[in-house]
């Protein structure tokens, strides 16, 4: 995986111009804490090795303890949208962006919602493999993972 | 005991004037809707003692409005959190007070007041829960979500824009016919296909309309109803599902929704099929809700929605009417629970230029994606 870094966000810009920031919580703080330090980490049960996306501190499935465990940050696109209007703050200057559920390689199902950069949204297609790579949220104060198409489109 | 909402009907129905924007509050509207809905079957606010509806944290509440009509004595009130996914669940626990003895007659409603758009989040800029995973990546809004779902059975089951466009153009020609519509003007299959694009693969007329006003309705004992003005109309059953902790992102299969799990505990528990449904007020605060859920309530197979609609089989003369009022797209949006409002007028035989003929069972659902529900309703009791 490598890191891209956005430009910073200009003093005083107009708090539309942000994406929505996210507001971690005792159980999400991990999440984010990976992305910071460059690591693509998801929820996993230390018992019976279930991956839960949303995060539990304790699996649906045998109650066991969780903890955030890195992924190989490789997947296929699931489904995707590409967003022609400003209905939500954020990368005005990036539409028609897209946005996919990536299907995770490390279990059927398990899925994170991303934006996909580097490639023509005319050319994305269900099925797509792709690669997590690091972005700096425009709003300086956390990072997030990014999918590009792994062979090109 | 019973095991069955049978022996529960609606007696009454009440709305505020449908419009972009009203300037009132949502208490006002509530309680227009509501004093309509006690005055259409002949009670006053003296016969009242069970008040509930459902909300986002966007509404007066049942206490509030209850007082604000009149009511001196509330014996039940319950407020609900959840939007069409709860709708079911709201109506059918009123009757399931009514049927329990913990209310007489209870008011349902629903009022959406100009504070609340939820095509699109503006000024919220902060995300928590499961959303703090999607916002950060300009995926935060309904109308993304829903769009993920179609594209999804796009790829798998080769459903076209063409499809989509069928359902809306057909829903806008019922609501020519229905004067308390905010969008009465036909459009066609090209001006589906010009509008903009908003969420590819959404268009904006594959939106629903999104306006201010309020709906309630009034729910009693059927030996109650018999002795009120109108015909009464008969809960016939009802169902509900959830999955995935309500997840749109973690839902298994996006070609299909709640409707899935739904229907069949709903034909179950009615002994009904689809061929015994004259109206179907189908939830659609998209097109595409329609798609997905028409086929899992099994009016068709999988990809065949859009085939369905221009052989003229979900309209007048078809195989079953298909939101007559126009639904959420044309109509507006009241969250759901003017599709229940409308399935009253046309079991009563009460819908004017755009009665079903001879309709005496209306399906209506609520909810999209992982959560949702649905119920009959129908002109004699079970
Ligand atoms: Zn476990």
């Amino acid at each position: 995986m490598t890191t891209t870094h956005g430009e910073p966000p200009a003093v005083g810009a107009d708090p539309l111009s942000l994406p929505p920031q996210p507001v971690p919580d005792a159980v999400t703080a991990p999440f984010w804490a990976a992305l910071a330090d460059g690591r693509l980490a998801m929820c996993r049960c230390g018992h019976c090795g279930l991956w839960l996306q949303p995060p539990l501190e304790r699996c649906r499935r045998c109650a066991g303890p969780t903890r955030f465990t890195d992924v190989a940050g490789t997947g296929t696109v699931y489904s995707f949208i590409v967003q022609h209007r400003a209905t939500v703050p954020g990368y005005l200057d990036d539409l028609p962006y897209v946005v996919a559920l990536v299907e995770l390689d490390e279990q059927a199902g398990l899925r994170l919602p991303a934006r996909i950069v580097g490639v023509d949204p005319a050319q994305v297609r269900c099925g797509l493999r792709v690669r997590a790579e690091f972005a700096d949220l425009p709003g300086g104060d956390f990072t997030v993972a990014v999918f590009r198409p792994v062979d090109g489109p | 005991m019973s095991r069955s909402l049978g022996g529960a009907a609606v007696v009454g129905i009440g709305r505020s004037p449908f419009v972009r924007s009203s300037g009132r509050t949502t208490l006002s509207m509530a309680a227009q809707a509501a004093r309509e809905a006690l005055a259409d079957c002949g009670l006053t606010a003296a016969d009242v003692d069970g008040f509930t509806c459902y909300s986002t944290g966007d509404s007066a509440g049942p206490s509030q409005v209850a007082h604000a009509i009149g009511v001196d004595d509330l014996g039940w009130s319950l407020s609900v959190l959840g939007g069409g996914n709860i709708v079911t669940s709201t109506v059918a626990g009123a009757a399931t007070a009514v049927l329990s003895g913990q209310a007489e007659v209870v008011v349902v409603y629903r009022v959406l007041g100009s504070q609340t758009r939820y095509g699109r989040a503006l000024e919220r800029v902060e995300v928590d829960g499961e959303g703090q995973f999607a916002g950060p990546h300009g995926y935060l809004v309904p109308p993304q979500w829903f769009a993920m779902f179609c594209r999804r059975h796009q790829y798998e089951y080769g459903s076209t824009a063409a499809d989509l466009g069928a359902i809306a153009v057909q829903e806008r020609d019922h609501a020519v016919r229905n004067p308390h519509a905010v969008a009465r003007s036909p459009i066609t299959l090209d001006d589906y296909l010009n509008s903009r694009w908003i969420s590819e693969p959404f268009r904006l007329f594959d939106c629903c309309y999104e306006i201010d006003g309020a709906v309630a309705i009034v729910v009693t004992s059927a030996e109650r109803a018999a002795d009120l003005p109108h015909r009464p109309v008969h809960l016939l059953g009802a169902a509900d599902s959830n999955r995935f902790g309500g997840s749109v992102d973690q839902w298994d299969d996006l070609s299909c929704m709640y409707s899935r799990d739904t229907a069949p505990r709903l034909w179950s528990r009615t002994g009904l099929r689809p061929a015994d449904i004259d109206v179907a007020c189908m939830y659609d605060c998209f097109t595409f809700t329609v798609m997905a859920t028409f086929e899992d309530f099994g009016f068709c197979a999988k990809g065949e929605v859009g085939d369905y609609f221009r052989a003229g089989r979900a309209t007048y003369g078809g195989d079953v009417v298909v939101n007559p009022h126009g639904g959420l797209l044309s109509e507006g949006y009241i969250h759901g629970l003017n599709h229940h409002y409308e399935a009253v007028l046309q079991l009563r035989g009460d819908a004017g230029d755009r009665q079903v003929r001879g309709a005496e069972t209306a399906l209506v659902t609520s909810g999209a994606g992982p959560f949702g529900g649905a119920l009959v309703y129908g002109t004699a009791a079970p």
